[in-house]
């Protein structure tokens, strides 16, 4: 049963057009997220991800403004929503340094602002309806060729500048006051990984939507980060996580019919969970083992 | 490197914090900056550092203006504080060596560095699970991956046990020893083992600079135990 089950799912991804790019999204999303996502959480900005796709929500509500009620010719309201997650993160850095004592007061600022803009947009453009339905929690069995070229070109580009400046990325999010004495340009430096920030969040949200892009940045390398034991190792598993709880997620909601962002959002934290609770049995086990050794002594 | 300030002034906003302080060191030499809380010795480092802009004329590194100065991979620091670091995101001190050098090392050089400090077999330790005294170790490592002529230390031995501070002492003094110039702040006013050549008062901004041959007239220039 189990394996007629499978085997219709690999039937499905090869025979049908939009199985394929789900995948490829899926993967290069899975790919993309955690890595950017782990320089986000060593400088301790997990909100932001969350800020910005509710700014960007702004951009697309927008766009569906323009393209249904104003009739303009925009092709799709993702570049907007791209300009608004860019625009956003601009707006964060902005605020980061004008309240340089509490720099966190820019999220809920700009979240504000984002989901303002988005409630307004939302509903000049006649209410509630399946595309913002997709924007919220996502929809990757409904990516176009299109999207799939973006995603692939942005994916090269961003892989290739993290190859090439690795280790003044590394250096800015784990001491930015000692990049700086290094002579590391780190505002120029904070500034182009801002704007990256912001399109892959606007990229991701395809996948699964506005209200869970921050969990498929931040839940992979949550569970990483405890079992991992060097920069790259941690990097490595949180990619890991990220594309087994992508596929599967993807195979799940195929064969159960549950939505995509959902469940790939809810195997990611059933990975978490899962790392929590082999981390306590392993290291009480590995205690249990060095008290009984202290005392045999 | 020679480092001379002259008649520096700074403050921030309204407050005066360093009031005319002037000193000179030369190449090889070993300096104590010794002060109370609030005395001024972390904004002098941090004018010393480029951090602080400073005007034009007062400080010179190696008969270079400060403003005019580039190339400062020459000058290894160890911050007062290491939370300025982000902890527990797993990485490992040869990570964190990798990232930080930016000159010509081999990677002999560096495991003779890291064999030094006595750290050589935590290369692939994972940082988050070291003692504060293996850590900052691992921090002035990192001052001197670039292998530097000035190296600067913001008050190392704070929270460190006494067996650490020995340790610590023991690998400036030999440093300097090589010919490394030596900028040492401390809290407190007897700097423990430091093999130093000059030492440095800070009263309420003002500078007070005696060499350690004046301090021990008749004796040897350096002061040691």
């Amino acid at each position: 049963m189990e394996f007629e089950i499978a085997s219709g799912f690999i039937r499905s991804v090869l025979e049908r057009e939009f199985m394929q790019f789900a995948i490829i999204t899926g993967v290069l999303v899975g790919l993309l997220a955690p890595m950017i996502g782990s320089f986000v959480v060593i400088k301790r900005l997990s909100l932001i991800a969350d800020t910005l796709s509710h700014f960007s929500l702004a951009g697309l509500s927008i766009g569906l403004f323009f393209l249904n009620i104003l009739g303009l010719p925009i092709q799709d309201p993702l570049y907007i929503g791209m300009l608004f997650a860019v625009i956003g993160a601009l707006l964060i850095e902005a605020l980061r340094s004008y309240y340089k004592n509490y720099k966190e007061i820019s999220m809920p600022i700009v979240i504000s602002l984002g989901t303002a803009l988005s409630a307004l947009f939302i509903s000049l453009s006649g209410g509630f309806s399946t595309e913002i339905y997709n924007y919220l929690f996502g929809s990757i069995l409904t990516v176009g060729r299109n999207f799939v070229y973006i995603i692939s070109i942005t994916t090269a580009v961003i892989l290739l500048l993290i190859l090439i400046f690795y280790r003044q990325i590394v250096i800015i999010s784990f001491d930015e006051s000692y990049a700086r004495l290094l002579g590391i340009r780190v505002n120029l430096f904070q500034f182009f990984s801002t704007i990256i920030l912001g399109i892959v969040i606007s990229l991701a949200i395809e996948t699964v939507g506005v209200l869970l892009v921050s969990s498929l940045m931040i839940i992979p390398v949550a569970a990483a980060m405890k079992i991992g034991r060097s920069f790259k190792s941690t990097l490595l598993i949180a990619i890991l996580f990220s594309e087994t709880s992508v596929l599967v997620g993807i195979y799940l909601s195929f064969i159960l019919g549950w939505p995509s962002g959902a469940t790939i959002v809810l195997f990611n934290l059933f990975i978490l969970g899962g790392v929590v609770v082999f981390r306590r049995v392993f290291f009480k086990r590995r205690l249990e083992k060095k008290q009984q050794e202290s005392q045999a002594i | 490197m020679r480092v001379s300030v002259s008649n520096l002034t700074f403050g921030y906003d309204y407050r005066t914090v360093l009031k005319d302080v002037s000193f000179e060191i030369e190449d090889g030499d070993f300096l104590v900056v010794v002060g109370n809380n609030g005395s001024g010795k972390s904004t002098l480092v941090k004018c010393l550092l480029g951090i602080n802009p400073v005007p034009d004329g007062k400080v010179f590194l190696d008969n270079k203006e400060i403003n005019q100065f580039e190339n400062w991979i020459r000058i290894g620091y160890v911050p007062q504080k290491l939370d300025d670091f982000n902890y527990e995101f797993p990485i490992t001190l040869n990570e964190i060596m990798h990232v930080s050098r930016y000159s010509k090392v081999t990677e002999e050089q560096k495991l003779a560095l890291l064999d030094r400090m006595g750290i050589l077999e935590l290369q692939h330790e994972n940082i988050n699970t070291l003692s504060g005294g293996q850590l900052q170790r691992v921090f002035i490592a990192r001052a001197l991956i670039n292998r530097p002529d000035l190296l600067i230390l913001d008050e190392p031995t704070v929270g460190v046990d006494k067996e650490n501070v020995e340790q610590f002492y023991n690998v400036v003094n030999g440093l300097n020893e090589d010919g490394v110039t030596i900028i040492l702040i401390s809290h407190h006013l007897s700097p423990g083992n430091a093999n130093y050549t000059h030492i440095m008062q800070l009263r309420e901004g003002r500078s007070f600079l005696r060499s350690a041959s004046d301090l021990h007239a008749g004796g040897d220039s350096r002061h040691g135990v």
